[in-house]
């Protein structure tokens, strides 16, 4: 019977955890991805009209490269059983590759979450919301989508603005421009609605009494869900990161280690 | 502004004001709408500049419509009987109205790079350098022979002695 190291056993056996480990990450990865990039919230439209939809980006990265570290996982996992030196370098070479452009992806995601202020919702909200003169195509469809979007938003979070009410009094707006300040202090659906949609009170929301008209904003509504997004898709991924680069060293001191 | 006005002539109407006019009389009412003991709830809030629909119709002269200007203005409250003021309060102080920035005035661009971006960069160009460094040093030293307590994978060469066992001679024959 041929005696075998034990050192390279135990070697072998942390090399086999550790692409199982990468596969079930690249798995959890793509799975984490596709959720976000199917927007359950609805505010992907706010995130186009400041054209700098990075995140997204950031996000359709993540879906590929979770699945192929799950796809080099197991060829890691069969070069390293069988020791075979060519299917460990292929091994290694195709993970840098991956390794590199999930890299960019978690930089992407972490530096375009500090791109994500109030200040940028606010100025879009009050350019944007029921604009009515557009210029082309492509502004008419980032305007309705934004109006839409607000909407839903100030409906479904009883919020109105984005730090509040106030935001409509302080600033001058595109939704000013055709709704004047007697009639139309804040947009209509930041007052309170009755069961069939309409103002519970209208006069009192116009007057801002409190209980007639939402007094809180919608930021943390937004702010929220993209978050959760950007943390989810930068950090998760620079612990997969970390964890392969420990595979990976591994992986190349084997290699170095076995002839065939 | 002299309060014999009477309220409804041209003299006080509010479209009239303040080119012709220094004053307007809005938001009349009875005293029906003034109980004694008050009712409870209800909003005991006046708002001017309510009505839009009349704020051009010369037909209405107390129309209670949307000011005009910044301001500053001011506002007094007119107790009448048979058209006759009976009770007036003083004139408040100015009033100005606020005045709305323009939007672009809002500084939406200036994001400071967070801690933790900063790091996560730093750290992973690290590790993508220690991993680079790792492939060259695995190749150009890896591929040379392997230092002899390392070769893993070939089994030992096991040989096996041939033991003489006494039967594999041709006895002579047993000797008496």
């Amino acid at each position: 019977m041929a005696k075998i190291n034990d050192g390279i056993r135990i070697l072998q056996g942390l090399l086999v955890f550790g692409n199982v480990i990468i596969g079930m990450c690249g798995i959890a990865l793509t799975a984490e991805c596709i959720f976000f990039v199917s927007d359950p919230h609805g505010l992907y439209p706010l995130l186009e009209a400041t054209e700098n939809d990075d995140i997204y980006a950031a996000a359709w990265i993540g879906i590929f490269v979770g699945f192929a570290l799950f796809a080099l996982s197991i060829l890691g996992i069969v070069g390293v059983i069988k020791s075979n030196r060519t299917l460990l370098m292929v091994y290694i070479i195709l993970m840098l590759i991956t390794y590199a452009f999930e890299m960019a992806s978690c930089i992407t995601a972490a530096t375009h979450q500090d791109f994500l202020t109030p200040n940028l919702f606010l100025k879009q909200m009050l350019e944007r919301y029921n604009k009515s003169d557009t210029d082309n195509n492509n502004d008419k469809w980032m305007t309705e989508g934004v109006t839409k979007t607000w909407n839903k938003l100030m409906l479904q979070n009883q919020c109105c603005g984005v730090r509040g009410p106030s935001d409509w009094q302080e600033y001058t707006s595109a939704f000013r421009v055709t709704h004047n300040d007697a009639d139309f202090p804040w947009p209509r659906n930041c007052c309170v609605m009755d069961a069939q949609g309409s103002p519970v009170n209208l006069d009192g929301c116009k007057l801002g009494v409190p209980g007639y008209y939402n007094s809180n904003g919608c930021y943390d509504a937004i702010s929220g869900p993209m978050n959760t997004h950007a943390w989810g898709v930068a950090w998760f991924g620079f612990a997969i990161l970390c964890w392969t680069f420990c595979v990976l060293l591994g992986t190349m001191f084997y290699w170095s280690r076995i002839d065939d | 502004f002299n309060t014999s006005v009477e309220p409804g002539t041209p003299e006080s109407a509010f479209q009239r004001f303040p080119t012709h006019v220094p004053a307007y009389m809005t938001l009349n009412t009875t005293i029906l709408n003034y109980p004694c003991p008050k009712t409870p709830g209800g909003i005991t809030v006046l708002r001017v500049g309510s009505e839009t629909s009349c704020a051009g119709d010369e037909t209405r002269p107390t129309c209670n419509g949307p000011l005009p200007g910044p301001g500053p203005y001011r506002v007094k409250f007119l107790a009448l009987a048979d058209s006759k003021p009976l009770v007036e309060t003083a004139w408040s102080d100015p009033i100005t109205l606020r005045s709305a920035q323009p939007f672009s005035s809002i500084a939406a661009m200036g994001s400071r790079h967070s801690a933790g971006m900063i790091a996560l960069t730093s750290i992973l160009s690290i590790l993508l350098a220690i991993l680079l460094a790792g492939l060259v040093a695995m190749l150009v030293w890896g591929s040379d022979a392997c230092s002899g307590s390392s070769t893993f994978n070939k089994p030992e060469a096991v040989t096996v002695r041939r033991y003489n066992t006494h039967h594999a001679y041709d006895q002579p024959a047993a000797r008496l």
